[in-house]
């Protein structure tokens, strides 16, 4: 190629480059849009908005993941598997004075094996050394807060990736203060914008309405504040029911159970057995949904 | 024994690698380093140092091993494909000796491109005021040690393989050791009695590259420095695992129709 060619083709290939950069904010509303498309999702008929998605949300889970780790300081820890537990064995289980309390710790282990259930002898001994491990029996957690950071950055990254959102909300409202509430409602708003129809979301704005503050003006469950967001999570998540992920579904489970407190705790025992009653056909084996429709027929019966 | 058949061999190694122009490639992956360290910046650093950290080495040990393979899985079957092996064996060195020489080079090279990225990366995280910590030289040295371990088994492979098959192998081997290591551990229990010294061959077997990683330690708090019983027990496997493993390289090479 001659010179003058060259000097040609630099330019143009730079405003080649920077057109297609600016093209690329045109992914946006494909990748993420606000509301879900009607028929084919964008990623199924993009393949740039599949691969930027994917991207995104694999980048997303994985800091999700290095969150939970950076809580318990570094040492990686696994759930046990069916032959553990079959075989009687118990998980670390957590400090009774750890306030965090953000998983369920009984049926975790360290993924490195403690020395007297390790078959490699020296190896084993090296591996405890040189990597972030020790003893978690009875463990206690790193603060939640030093880990937020990384929620605004994984939703910022991924805006539909709604554990960001809940766990984000979670940790900003964990030390049961004023601005903690505050700043946690303002997250899920932030949250819900980008996600209307988020069922966990919805749930976990009308849990945070639920959920008393001591001694502040949220020091009593606001079931009217609630209601509209369970609802409409109970709406979204029943005419959808088939389509939801198992996470979406466990979060339904969760809706119907604050639903049911919300009615019950409203006088409303026909709402609360109409409720539930639809949850019950939903999720069969909850206990918890079970209970309330007895409750709300003892209280139709009151009447 | 002598030295100058080894430093003449390592430097040939090396200049090819700079004749390469691989150390662009660890120019742009430096670059990449600082760029993600910058995209961090615009987010606002506070409390997102354990994530830089994090970042910081997993980039760190991963670009540093792909080099690490890609470096010395080609060394003999460029040699011998260009045919510039028939001049060195004319020359009064052994199989061995050229084995040798030729893995002193590929740790040389991943070193120097290992250090490159250490330091552009060091520079990324000194931006954003993140401590030096004793515990991050000895996670230096341990990579170092660890590259060593790579370089030999990238390279007995590629004596054993085609070198595409070798480098996938390594690659193989060097991110999937402390998997299947877990799984290992996680199966012994429930393992039947019989099967159990299977279960020990194959850990003993495999290369043990995340002993060397101790990065765990560097990005999480109040962790501190490893004892210096670790560091040399780190030393002594280096030593007899890379050994081993060269040796297992010779005996396939020594016997190669070229």
């Amino acid at each position: 190629m001659s010179e003058q060619k060259k000097s040609v083709m630099v330019p143009f290939t730079v405003a080649a480059a920077a057109c297609s950069g600016w093209l690329v904010s045109d992914l946006g509303p494909m990748v993420n849009p606000v509301k879900p498309a009607v028929g084919l999702e964008a990623h199924d008929s993009h393949a740039a908005a599949s691969l930027l998605g994917q991207f995104r949300t694999g980048i997303s889970s994985w800091m999700f993941l290095r969150a939970d780790l950076y809580l318990h300081n570094g040492v990686e820890m696994r759930l046990l598997t069916q032959d553990e537990v079959k075989a009687g064995r118990k998980g670390v289980g957590n400090s009774e004075a750890d306030k965090a309390q953000l998983h369920d710790d009984s049926l975790i282990v360290t993924v490195v094996p403690p020395a007297s259930r390790d078959f490699r002898g020296w190896i084993g001994d090296l591996e405890r050394a040189t990597s972030s491990y020790k003893d978690m029996t009875n463990h206690s957690h790193n603060n939640p807060r030093t880990t937020l950071p990384l929620f605004r950055l994984m939703t910022w990254l991924d805006p539909q990736f709604a554990p960001g959102w809940t766990t984000g909300a979670t940790i900003l409202r964990w030390e049961n203060t004023m601005p903690g509430v505050r700043a946690a409602h303002e997250f899920l708003a932030q949250g819900l914008e980008k996600n209307p129809n988020s069922i966990a979301i919805l749930t976990q704005i009308g849990f945070l309405y639920m959920r008393p503050l001591p001694g502040h003006p949220y020091s009593d469950r606001d079931i009217k504040h609630a209601l509209p967001y369970l609802e409409k999570a109970r709406s979204v998540g029943v005419g959808n029911f088939d389509k939801l992920t198992d996470e979406e579904k466990e979060a339904l489970m969760e809706t119907y159970r604050w639903l049911g407190l919300c009615y019950r705790d409203s006088g409303k025992p026909h709402e609360m057995l109409a409720a539930m009653t639809e949850g019950s056909k939903l999720y069969p084996e909850d206990p918890i949904i079970a209970r309330f429709i007895e409750t709300a027929k003892d209280l139709i019966s009151k009447l | 024994m002598n030295p100058r058949i080894y430093t003449a061999l390592a430097r040939t190694v090396v200049l090819e690698s700079l004749r390469r122009k691989d150390l662009w490639v660890v120019a742009i992956l430096g670059f990449i380093i600082i760029l993600t360290a910058g995209t961090l910046g615009f987010f606002g650093f506070d409390g997102l140092e354990i994530f830089a950290k994090d970042l910081a080495v997993t980039v760190l040990g991963l670009f540093s091993t792909i080099l690490a393979i890609l470096t010395s899985s080609r060394l003999l079957p460029d040699e011998i494909k260009n045919r510039t092996l028939y001049p060195l064996l004319a020359r009064p060195i052994t199989r061995g000796q050229l084995l040798a020489g030729k893995l002193l080079g590929a740790v040389l090279v991943s070193w120097i491109a290992f250090l490159i990225l250490a330091v552009l990366t060091a520079a990324a995280l000194l931006v954003f005021k993140v401590k030096f910590e004793p515990i991050m030289l000895q996670y230096l040295f341990g990579k170092m040690m660890g590259l060593v371990v790579i370089c030999a088994l990238s390279m007995t492979l590629s004596a054993y393989m085609t070198p595409s098959a070798g480098a996938t192998m390594s690659f193989v081997f060097a991110f999937g050791s402390s998997m299947i290591s877990r799984a290992l551990v996680m199966g012994y229990d429930s393992a039947p009695e019989a099967i159990r010294p299977v279960f020990q061959l194959i850990s003993v077997l495999l290369p043990q590259v995340s002993l060397f990683d101790m990065g765990g330690r560097v990005v999480n708090i109040n962790w501190g420095p490893v004892q210096a019983w670790v560091m040399w027990s780190l030393f002594g496997y280096m030593l007899l695992y890379s050994s081993a493993t060269i040796a297992l390289g010779w005996v396939k090479f020594r016997k190669q129709a070229v």
